[in-house]
């Protein structure tokens, strides 16, 4: 006879509680974690078990079982503890049941970057109490839940053959039930917001429909926006519909304008006016010119958001402008030098700014070889221009010479893709 | 002016609305018409004439109920039929549904393939050529991921299955009589009857057509709102099934069982019409036959491994890689290899495998269905949108029925030996 200190859920569900005198006190029927333990001891960010749900005599009740133990006897396993207490169901009002939330529901692997479901808990008894130490979501589970992986590692075993089993510690993984991750997001940030935007989108994007919006609004409002620019339009749509109005608007905002005003495109007209109403004056501005350009036009892919200086201005003025001011990395790939009438005067490249003197004034560094497309011209027209000139971003001007905006590469690799267009 | 344009634009906006919601019902109806469906009709119209057509009513009901009771739980809980019997049933349950669906389903594309060799056959075209093609055009088509063009494709060409409304009434069918035996049925209670009710109304209602409904529903990512136009779109799916099937079993009635004409496949039913109805109906036939087996063994291996995939938390999906879903596309490989062997064989016990497909079917259909209805009035999944008692009533009582009617069978057998 022996005790184990590392067992599965599956061993105690449905098992009979015996106390030491052989009685039998219930049979568990599910158990309660408190997600994260306040006192700092080794297993602090392990969830650890707090009591359970049993059946005695037919009813549901939950109870404190003192002195827990899975014992061994030969090939059989027996539940024992001390003593039980039955106490009031508000003692777990903030607790999570192990079988009814995690078992077999979906949860993140933050390693594999990908839904998996869980088809076993392992779990571990110190003296500081019962912890859940990690999810399997290997095969070997799925076959000890269905009571038949010793027979098959017997099978298996003379020819050298193993059962694949798959086990990821807690610190990895992330529920996605609403209301458990609502419990444990009371506590802590969530981890998701570890994930690269683009690991993150395809992940939302295989969630139910249900899960996406809570899992969504949990994030930090700039990983958000990231996320929700990577996700297909379907999701897109869906996510903005079920935001709050106010949410929905602050994370629109962060986007950049074109992947915002793509976005609303596919908004019914009257909520695009609502979000365009609640976003800040100067963002949704951007959004709403954007949105003029009707599909398939340069205009509908252009980003508005650019950097433009006076060619009198120095190399080392535009450093530290680009110092303050912190701009995402796609702003930089072309700079552009205009005059008072924000006529196109030439174009400058990181290249041109890394090796150019600290005093010389743009017009010295600038290229003046302009190669720019109109903002209502067709999309066609920009292919050939970006992959006979090596460029980056190709500058977009209106039918005044006025410079409106950009277009890079990365959006014009998606569109050509057709990632963005379908599904 | 102005109020006018208006106007025309919200007509054309719920139209349009309509035919982006169009598909999950309608697509579903007419895989129901698959070559296990075409043969037991054909077969039921050649051996009981006029007398069994009665069963399109309550099966008529039915499908209707089952599929609104999918496309609910589908849009409330955003969530695959077999994820929620997982979620919450537990593994033992779910793998004993699954092995069965799994069994089903391989018998049931092995009836596919059956039904393209057999189409095929009548102009002409040896299994041994038709079959290995056609199930390796299959398979392309979705590892290499042009399926979704596929299916719009074969849904067009199901509007073929109106065929069977020529092939019909160029066999002039007795119509008075047809309204008679509607109106007042005669049927024997013995053990074939029965075999043959339990076997109509487990191909209208065949299982794994459940979980497809619902995954083509979170598909399209429907909202309740939308559930009037889902409900429609389930309608015309359940009429169009429900017609196809009548005609199809009064083209057989009128001309094989009035003649005397004993068919087993519904090859047989296309060949025997040929002297009876002229070649054309012959060939109408036969060319609904091959269109409604290719569509069906298009999607019924990638459904069966979709959902086994999904109930077992293996990644699944066409949009996937062969790398990033190895137990989904091998899984569908597998099934194709099989069913696509087993017509290869030559003297294959292509009866024998139809009929255990359907008894598996049959056995397994009140089991999904007491999940469904069990799944579908849980308040904490479903919330507000629980069954309605009437729903509920119909629910038990066809599954009361099928276990009723199987165990009659079980019986009948039993007194018969």
């Amino acid at each position: 006879m022996t005790s184990l200190t590392t067992f599965y859920l599956s061993r105690l569900l449905g098992c009979n509680i015996f106390d030491i005198r052989e009685n039998i006190l219930g049979r568990i029927h599910d158990v309660y974690i408190r997600m994260h333990t306040s006192s700092d001891d080794y297993q602090s960010g392990n969830p650890q078990v707090i009591g359970f749900a049993i059946h005695v005599n037919g009813k549901n009740k939950d109870a404190m079982l003192d002195n827990l133990q899975i014992v061994k006897f030969g090939i059989h396993y027996k539940v024992q503890c001390q003593s039980m207490t039955l106490v009031s169901h508000n003692m777990f009002s903030d607790a999570v049941l192990l079988k009814e939330s995690i078992l077999d529901q979906q949860i993140v692997d933050l390693n594999g970057r990908k839904l998996v479901r869980v088809n076993d808990i392992r779990m571990v008894t110190i003296a500081a109490g019962t912890f859940v130490v990690a999810v399997d979501v290997g095969t070997e589970g799925l076959l000890r839940r269905l009571g038949v992986s010793r027979f098959f590692k017997r099978i298996l075993q003379p020819f050298g053959g193993n059962i694949p089993s798959k086990f990821i510690l807690w610190d990895d993984v992330e529920t996605i039930d609403p209301d458990t991750f609502n419990i444990q997001l009371s506590q802590t940030r969530s981890k998701l917001n570890t994930i690269h935007p683009s690991d993150l989108a395809d992940i939302i994007e295989d969630m139910s429909k249900n899960y996406q919006t809570p899992i969504f609004s949990s994030l930090d409002e700039e990983h958000a926006a990231d996320v929700l620019e990577e996700l297909r339009v379907k999701e897109q749509v869906h996510i903005i519909e079920s935001l709050p109005l106010g949410k929905a608007a602050d994370v629109l905002e962060k986007m950049p304008a074109n992947e915002a005003a793509d976005l609303m495109d596919h908004l019914e007209e009257d909520k695009t006016e609502q979000l365009l109403l609640e976003m800040e004056p100067e963002a949704s501005e951007e959004v709403r010119d954007l949105l003029e350009y009707p599909d398939g036009t340069i205009g509908s892919l252009m980003t508005s958001e650019i950097l433009t200086f006076m060619a009198e201005q120095t190399v080392s003025d535009v450093i530290d402008q680009i110092r303050t001011e912190k701009p995402e990395m796609e702003s930089l790939y072309s700079l552009f030098v205009v005059d008072e009438k924000n006529t196109l005067k030439g174009i400058i490249t990181m290249r041109d700014l890394l090796i150019a003197d600290l005093q010389a004034p743009l017009e010295r560094v600038m290229n003046t070889n302009l190669n720019c497309v109109n903002d209502y011209d067709r999309l066609d027209a920009i292919s050939g221009i970006v992959s006979k000139y090596n460029l980056l971003a190709v500058p977009v001007i209106n039918e005044h010479d006025e410079l409106e905006g950009m277009v890079v590469i990365d959006d014009l690799f998606d569109e050509l893709l057709g990632k963005r267009r379908t599904s | 002016m102005t109020v006018k344009k208006i106007t025309n634009n919200k007509l054309l906006k719920k139209i349009g609305l309509f035919l982006a919601i169009l598909g999950p019902g309608i697509i579903t109806g007419s895989v129901d018409n698959d070559a296990g469906g075409i043969t037991t009709y054909s077969v039921a119209g050649a051996m009981y004439g006029y007398n069994l057509i009665w069963t399109l009513i309550p099966s008529f009901l039915v499908l209707l109920v089952v599929q609104e009771m999918n496309a609910r739980m589908g849009i409330v809980t955003g969530k695959g039929l077999a994820t929620l019997i997982r979620e919450n049933a537990g593994v033992k349950i779910t793998f004993f549904i699954f092995l069965g669906l799994l069994l089903a389903d391989i018998g049931n594309t092995t009836t596919e393939f059956a039904g393209v060799a057999g189409s095929l056959e009548v102009f002409g075209v040896s299994k041994y050529i038709s079959v290995p093609l056609v199930g390796f055009i299959v398979w392309v088509l979705v590892v290499k991921g042009t399926y979704t063009v596929a299916e719009r494709i074969f849904l067009i060409f199901s509007v073929s299955l109106l065929t069977y409304v020529v092939s019909a009434l160029l066999g002039h069918p007795h119509w008075a009589e047809i309204g008679h035996s509607i109106v007042m049925p005669q049927v024997k209670a013995d053990g074939s009857t029965i075999a043959m009710v339990l076997g109509l109304v487990g191909t209208t209602i065949a299982p794994w057509m459940q979980f497809y409904m619902q995954s083509s529903v979170i598909e399209k990512k429907l909202k309740i709102s939308q559930y009037n136009y889902v409900m429609v779109d389930i309608i015309i799916g359940c009429i169009g099934t429900v017609i196809v099937a009548f005609f199809i079993m009064v083209a057989c009635a009128s001309t094989l069982h009035e003649n005397h004409i004993v068919i087993n496949e519904a090859k047989d039913a296309a060949l025997a019409l040929k002297p009876l109805a002229g070649a054309f109906a012959s060939q109408l036939f036969a060319f609904g036959l091959f269109i409604a087996s290719i569509f069906s063994a298009t999607i019924l291996p990638l459904a069966t491994a979709f959902y086994v995939c999904e109930a077992f938390g293996f990644d699944a999906g066409i949009s996937k890689k062969w790398g990033e879903a190895q137990e989904f596309y091998t899984l569908y490989t597998a099934i194709i290899i099989i069913s696509v062997g087993i017509i290869l064989l030559p003297n294959a016990p292509l009866i024998g495998i139809s009929i255990w497909s359907q008894v598996i079917n049959a056995i397994l259909l009140p089991v999904v269905l007491i999940c469904m209805i069990l799944l579908v009035n849980n308040k904490k999944i479903m919330g507000r949108y629980v069954n309605k008692p009437i729903i509920n009533l119909i629910g038990w009582a066809t599954v009361a029925i099928l276990i009723g009617l199987s165990l009659m069978l079980l019986v009948s057998s039993f007194i018969v030996k």
